[in-house]
Formats: C-alpha cells, sequence, structure tokens
C-alpha cells in the first residue's frame, strides 16, 4: 500500500470518527435535557465545546481526505494541489457531490455550535439542540450515499437507506458514550452531588436508548453483511468479510460491558448516597470510556472496510480444509434422519441459551445445559456433514458455462485426461488400469458434492496420494476452466437422460449451456440474449433426412413467433452453406445457423444426440424438454405449441440459470 | 431573533434547496433524455444503407425479398425481415443462401431494396 493509500484511511478514520461522534454528542445533549444545576451548565457547556472542535475536525479531516484521494485516483501526489483535478474529483464525481452536500451541512453545523445567541425558553434550548443532531445526522447519513451501499445492483435505495440507519444508529450510540462519561464523571466527584439525580436521568434515558440502537445497529449491520457479502464463503474467505469478522470481535466485549452496566451498575446508581451510587457512578463513568475507546477501535476496522472491496466483488478464499453440505447425505439417506435430529438438539441449545440470558433464576445451569446440547447436536450433526474443500472451492469459474468452453475443455480432456479417466469421463481409461488408486468416475453421483471449485484445485495442484497430477504449470487457469465446464456438461449429459419429451410444470433445474451463433453476416448472438424474451427450440438438425420435420416446423413457425417461441436450426455437419443446400423449399425463415454450429454440436452432442434432436429452453435458460428421434415421428406440433403456451403460462419459479456451478 | 426561529428557517431552506434541486434534476434529466432521442432519431427525408445479409428467401410474386440482415442503424436491429425490391431486377442473379452486400433506401418505415451483390468468396 502506497503511503497516500495508507494516510487516506487514517484521515477517513478521523473524519469518520468526527462526524459519527457529533451525532451522539448533540444526541446526548438532547436526551439529557436542560437543566439548572450548575455541574449539568458546565457540562453542557464543555459538550458544546467538544461539539465545536469536533466540527472543525470533521471540516479539516473531510478536506484532507478529498485531497489524498483525489491524488489516489489521479495516481499522483500532486494532483491533490491542482485545481483542475480537484474540480473534476469535487463536481464530475458521484462521491465528489455527496461530500459537497456534507461539507455544505457541517459547515452549517458549525454556525450553529458557534453562534453566541441568548437561549430564552425550553423551546429555544431544544430547537437549538435539535438543529445540531439534525444538521449531524445529516451529514453522517450522507457517508452512506458514496460508500459501498451505493454499488449494490439492484436494490440501491434500500441498501443506502439500510446503511444510512446503520450510521446513524452508530453516531447516537457512540457518539453519546463520552459525553455520557463526562457527565457520570463529573457528577461523581467531589461537588457535583447537584447534578448527581441528572445524571442518573441522563444515564437511564441512554440506556433505553442504547437497547433499541444496538438491536438497529445487528439489524441493519446483518443486512448490510447479506448485500454486500452474501455467503458463508464470502466471510470467511475475503479481506472485507474477515474485517467484519475483527468488527464483530470487538463488538462482543463492548455489549458485555453494556449488558453488565444495565443490569448491574445502573440500579445501583440509584443506592444510597456515598456508599452506594456515589462508586457506582464512578465505575459507570469509567465502564462507559472503556466502551468509548473499545469503539474507536472498531470504528478503526471500519475506516479499513470503506476501502477494502466490497467481498461480492471479490473471489473468497476458503481458509479450512473441510465445509458443510447438506449434499454430503445424499449418499447415505440413513444418516440424514440422525442429522435431523442432531440438528434439532442444537437448535434447543441455542434457544436455552438464548433464554438463560433473559433468565434471573437458574441461569447458570440451563446456559451450561443449552451449551451442552449445542456441542452435543453439532458433535453429531456434523461429521457426516463434512467433506473435504480447497482454496478454490467457493471460487466462481472465470468462463461461464458456454458451448465454446465445454467444446474447448473437451478438446483438452480427450488430449490429457482420457488416458486415465476414458474418453467419455468413466475412468476405465488404460492409463488407470492397475493403480492403486482408481482414477475418478466423472459420471458418479458423488460429482455433484464438489463445487467447480473443487474441480478446479484437483486439475490444478493433482491430487496427492493418487496419479493425478497438477496442470497448472501446463494449462492456463482459462483452459482448466474450460475442463472443469467440460466435466459439468458431462454431469449434466447424465442428468439430461431424466428429461423426458414433455414439459414437467413448473420444474426447472437443468441449467443450457449457453451458446453464441450467427446467421451469415448478421451480428452474433447468444442464447443468453433471448432470457425474459423468448422460449427457444434448438433444432439440432441433419439433412436431408430432416427435411419433413423442418418444412412442418417452417409452417408452424408463425404460429409459435406469435406465443414468444423462436427456432434456433443447428446442422449437425456445422456447414456454412447450411442455407443455401435447403434451398427454396421448405421456406424456412428462422435462424439457421452458419456460424458456431461446431461448438453447440459438440456440446449437446454429449447429452446422448446422434441424430435429429430438439431441445425446449424456457426463458430462465433451464432445459425444459428433449425429443430425439431418428426420423420425422418428432413430437406434434401442436402438442409443441401447446408446451410453449404451458412455459408462457408459468410463473418464474427459480432464478435465473447461473453461470456458476451450484 | 429567537433561536427557534432560526432553526426553523434553517430548516425551512434546506428542505426547499433539497426539494428545488430534486425537481431541478428531475427537468435536466427530462431534457438530457429528449436530446438523447432527438439525436437518436434519424433527420426526416430520404435514408440509405449498405450493409450486409443472406437471402433467405425469394418471392417475385409478392414483390418481396427475405434477407437476414446486420443492423440497420437508426432503423432496424439486426434481424430476418422481407424488403420489397425496388426493381425486378434485384432478383436476378441470387439465389437462397447466397451472402450478399445490399442498399436500402427510402423513407423509414417506407423502404426498398435497390441494389444487391454478391459477396465474393
Amino acid at each position: 500500500m502506497s503511503s497516500v493509500a495508507t494516510l487516506s484511511i487514517g484521515v477517513r478514520f478521523i473524519h469518520l470518527l468526527a462526524s459519527v461522534a457529533l451525532v451522539g454528542a448533540a444526541g446526548m445533549l438532547l436526551l439529557a435535557g436542560p437543566s439548572d444545576r450548575p455541574t449539568a451548565i458546565r457540562w453542557e457547556a464543555r459538550v458544546l465545546r467538544s461539539i465545536r472542535g469536533l466540527v472543525i475536525v470533521a471540516l479539516a479531516s473531510g478536506v484532507g481526505a478529498l485531497l489524498l484521494q483525489t491524488a489516489e485516483f489521479a495516481g499522483r501526489p500532486h494532483a491533490a494541489l491542482e485545481p483542475a483535478m480537484l474540480g473534476r474529483a469535487l463536481l464530475a464525481t458521484h462521491a465528489g457531490i455527496v461530500w459537497l452536500a456534507r461539507m455544505g451541512l457541517l459547515l452549517l453545523l458549525a454556525v450553529f455550535a458557534f453562534m453566541r445567541v441568548h437561549v430564552a425558553s425550553k423551546l429555544d434550548w431544544v430547537a437549538g439542540r435539535g438543529e445540531l443532531l439534525l444538521l449531524a445526522g445529516g451529514a453522517a447519513a450522507l457517508v452512506s450515499f458514496s460508500g459501498h451501499a451505493i454499488a449494490v445492483t439492484p436494490g440501491t435505495a434500500g441498501a443506502v437507506l439500510n446503511d444510512a440507519l446503520h450510521v446513524l444508529a452508530t453516531g447516537l450510540w457512540f457518539g453519546g458514550l463520552p459525553p455520557l462519561a463526562m457527565l457520570l464523571h463529573a457528577a461523581g466527584r467531589d461537588g457535583g452531588e447537584d447534578a448527581r439525580a441528572y445524571a442518573v436521568l441522563a444515564a437511564r434515558r441512554f440506556s433505553r436508548l442504547a437497547l433499541v440502537l444496538v438491536i438497529a445497529l445487528v439489524a441493519t449491520g446483518v443486512v448490510n453483511a447479506v448485500i454486500e457479502i452474501g455467503s458463508v464463503a464470502g466471510l470467511l474467505g475475503t479481506t472485507h468479510g474477515r474485517l467484519l469478522l475483527g468488527k464483530l470481535a470487538l463488538l462482543v466485549p463492548i455489549l458485555a460491558l453494556a449488558a453488565v452496566n444495565r443490569s448491574r451498575t445502573l440500579p445501583a446508581l440509584s443506592g444510597p448516597g456515598e456508599a452506594v451510587g456515589r462508586p457506582a457512578m464512578r465505575r459507570l463513568a469509567r465502564s462507559v470510556a472503556i466502551e468509548a475507546v473499545l469503539l474507536v477501535a472498531l470504528l478503526g476496522v471500519v475506516a479499513v472496510i470503506t476501502v477494502t472491496p466490497p467481498a461480492l466483488h471479490v473471489e473468497p478464499t476458503w481458509p479450512f480444509p473441510f465445509r458443510f453440505t447438506y449434499a454430503a447425505l445424499a449418499e447415505m439417506p440413513a444418516l440424514r434422519i440422525r442429522a435431523v435430529i442432531a440438528g434439532q438438539i442444537a437448535v434447543l441449545g441455542v434457544v436455552a441459551v438464548i433464554a438463560s440470558a433473559l433468565m434471573r433464576r437458574h441461569r447458570w445451569p440451563v446456559l451450561a445445559g443449552g451449551v451442552v446440547l449445542v456441542a452435543v447436536g453439532a458433535g453429531v450433526a456434523l461429521p457426516p456433514l463434512t467433506v473435504g474443500a480447497y482454496p478454490s472451492t467457493f471460487r466462481r469459474p472465470a468462463v461461464s458455462y458456454q458451448a465454446s468452453s465445454i467444446a474447448a475443455g473437451g478438446e483438452i480432456f480427450r488430449e490429457r485426461c482420457a488416458g486415465c479417466h476414458g474418453i467419455t469421463g468413466t475412468g476405465n481409461g488404460p492409463g488407470g488400469r492397475g493403480l492403486e488408486r482408481l482414477p475418478a468416475d466423472l459420471h458418479s453421483a458423488h460429482t455433484d458434492l464438489h463445487t467447480a471449485g473443487d474441480l478446479f484445485w484437483w486439475i490444478s495442484r493433482g491430487i496427492p496420494g493418487s496419479r493425478m497430477p497438477a496442470f497448472a504449470g501446463q494449462l492456463s487457469a482459462d483452459d482448466r476452466w474450460d475442463v472443469v465446464n467440460f466435466i459439468r456438461a458431462l454431469a449434466a449429459a447424465d442428468a439430461v437422460q431424466k428429461l423426458g419429451p414433455t414439459v414437467e410444470p413448473e420444474r426447472p433445474w437443468l441449467v443450457a449451456p449457453d451458446f453464441t451463433f450467427s446467421v451469415g453476416p448478421a451480428a452474433p448472438r447468444s442464447l443468453k440474449d433471448y432470457r425474459g424474451r423468448r422460449i427457444v427450440l434448438l433444432v439440432l438438425y441433419s439433412w436431408p433426412a430432416s427435411k419433413p420435420r423442418l418444412a412442418e416446423l417452417a409452417r408452424a413457425y408463425d404460429s409459435m413467433a406469435m406465443l414468444g417461441g423462436e427456432i434456433v436450426a443447428v446442422p449437425l455437419d456445422a456447414s456454412p452453406e447450411a442455407i443455401r443446400r435447403i434451398g427454396t423449399e421448405p421456406r424456412i425463415l428462422f435462424p439457421i445457423v452458419t456460424d458456431g454450429a461446431d461448438e453447440i454440436v459438440q456440446t449437446y452432442r454429449l447429452f446422448g444426440v446422434d441424430g435429429h434432436a430438439e431441445f425446449l429452453i424456457d426463458r430462465q435458460g433451464y432445459l425444459r424438454a428433449r425429443w430425439t428421434a431418428p426420423t420425422p415421428a418428432m413430437r406434434d406440433v401442436n402438442l409443441l405449441l401447446a408446451e410453449i403456451q404451458q412455459l408462457n403460462q408459468e410463473k418464474p419459479s427459480v432464478p435465473e440459470a447461473a453461470e456458476h456451478v451450484h | 431573533m429567537r433561536l427557534w426561529k432560526v432553526a426553523v428557517l434553517v430548516n425551512l431552506a434546506l428542505a426547499l434547496g433539497v426539494g428545488w434541486g430534486y425537481v431541478w434534476w428531475g427537468r435536466r434529466a427530462e431534457q438530457l433524455s429528449r436530446e438523447l432521442e432527438a439525436a437518436q432519431t434519424a433527420p426526416a427525408g430520404e435514408r440509405e444503407w449498405r450493409v450486409r445479409g443472406v437471402v433467405r428467401a425469394i418471392l417475385p410474386e409478392i414483390n418481396l425479398i427475405v434477407l437476414t440482415h446486420e443492423e440497420l442503424r437508426g432503423f432496424m436491429p439486426s434481424m430476418t425481415m422481407g424488403f420489397r425490391a425496388a426493381s425486378p431486377k434485384i432478383y436476378e442473379g441470387i439465389s437462397v443462401g447466397d451472402e450478399v452486400r445490399f442498399t436500402v433506401r427510402g423513407i423509414p418505415p417506407n423502404v426498398a431494396v435497390t441494389a444487391i451483390d454478391k459477396e465474393k468468396g
């Protein structure tokens, strides 16, 4: 990391700290309310002074952050001092506009904080403090408009709102702690007796508010994590995810301290004067100050997170040699019930643990029982769910699942893998005979258990204790992903046998490999272009055997188009002269692939196609029906139209076919 | 002035500012999209395109030639489409499956094929 980047994080940290602290300080003033006690008045003046200090720090660090960011974007430190560059950064970028708005609010806040006006009534007092809170809150909430949340699509507005709530709750809670500690400290000192009742009241109000704030923080935090991280692999396998875990680790002692304060120290505040109340107040002041310091560290982590790419946009590196998956039970149905029962026991244990936190009597036995239940449940349920995992297990394929990749992967497979794994991947190649550990049968149901990332790992690094060699040195990463896609297509080829000639309503489950084709010199299209628009009938035909069928389809083409269907015809011999060869009869106007047929045929050949075959692909990109027959006794065209109509009436029940496995 | 009045005025000004900015941006966006539309729609009058395509059907009896063609910029995306032929001569020397380069002329949507040549190779 360059020195500019490090400095930038530091300045952002200070800016973030000052911005959220302002919210809490103003909030605490409003929460405690006006008072005529000298100690309370002195405290209020101190808090106001610190608000003035904070707003200056926020403004200065905001300017600093802007300069550093400009230098960082331009890639040279001097850019920070060039008016033209600064102007561009401010006016031509989204972050710049947000920055201007925030600085405007902070400036206004500074005016309010420094204004010396006569406060004549309670209304004035509330208006003045409320304005401080409003302006500070507005400036802090705007942070969300230029952070990670704005990069979330779709659902940007929801993500930004959620993040803004998170920032505001942080501000009110964290920023309220230092003024509260100051008040408790002042009231707990000799000569602070006059404000003790005021301080106790303020602490009680703050405690009530803090409970709500912490719940809001956890809720919005969870939503944020789901939106920006999205998976366990993202949480454990990316920098962003790990920083979040670090943040949570810091939150645990803070919440523990807060819980102790709430349940023990706060009630003791109203104990009899000098003997109990005052020491409790001092204890509380100390503990609140420690909470605040821990929160500063936590915000430090947040500052680093703001400059870390969101986990969703980063390929995760899985840290453990194992993972848990329910799919592991597919091979061992007998264990399924055991796993379910053990899971229920663990859930019961979690419930007991939560209940123990709310109980006054029997707390410890219930807690211990809960922990034992969780341990037993997990101990019984998890071992059968465990499968091996590798750093690349959760990586998404760098090459999408499409015909060109599958065809290229097939080529490599025949050259490098078929020797042992067999031409069709059943593990019966000549090179594998007599090996102590036989080459894997890539068609076995077991293959489903493994992610594309697992396969990628084995192909790249080999399998220790077997003769499976490492190909990382011989094949490029893209080539290895091609092989992964080919193996996935092999598995799909087995699955496709279960696909019947009639559409099973509402049951899309098999992804159609994408492909790209063109008709003559027209612009190339891919299957994906039809997503959400057309139902595609993919026809693999041989000439002239398929002539009657093509004529039949050509006659039905108008009706099919009207129902939202498109036909894509692929000559099995991949001839670029396909259109000329068909000639004027039958008169076919649907796309006949003249370029790209080779790869489509290679891929769909895996699906047991020898002669003429037709595949019906729905708008979500799933294969829904398959007809293979030697010649013309194909599915009745009217029935075909009925099936298309059936698909038209279906509501999309699953997400669009994704490009990655599992 | 009393502090509460100042606060009310400031908030009012902020609300007005945000509201005005919102409306202004809405109008600006509208204007931009209008300009974009104007820039994208072609000027009125006769236009001409020369693009590549492949012959799919020849129907002189209804004076139509069907071509799968490249995009006609500003008029029609790449698709299979029947075009009127400007003269019967157009049909001479071409057959289904030929890759061609052809000229379309007219005032959209009223256009016709005025010339067609086989691609070499």
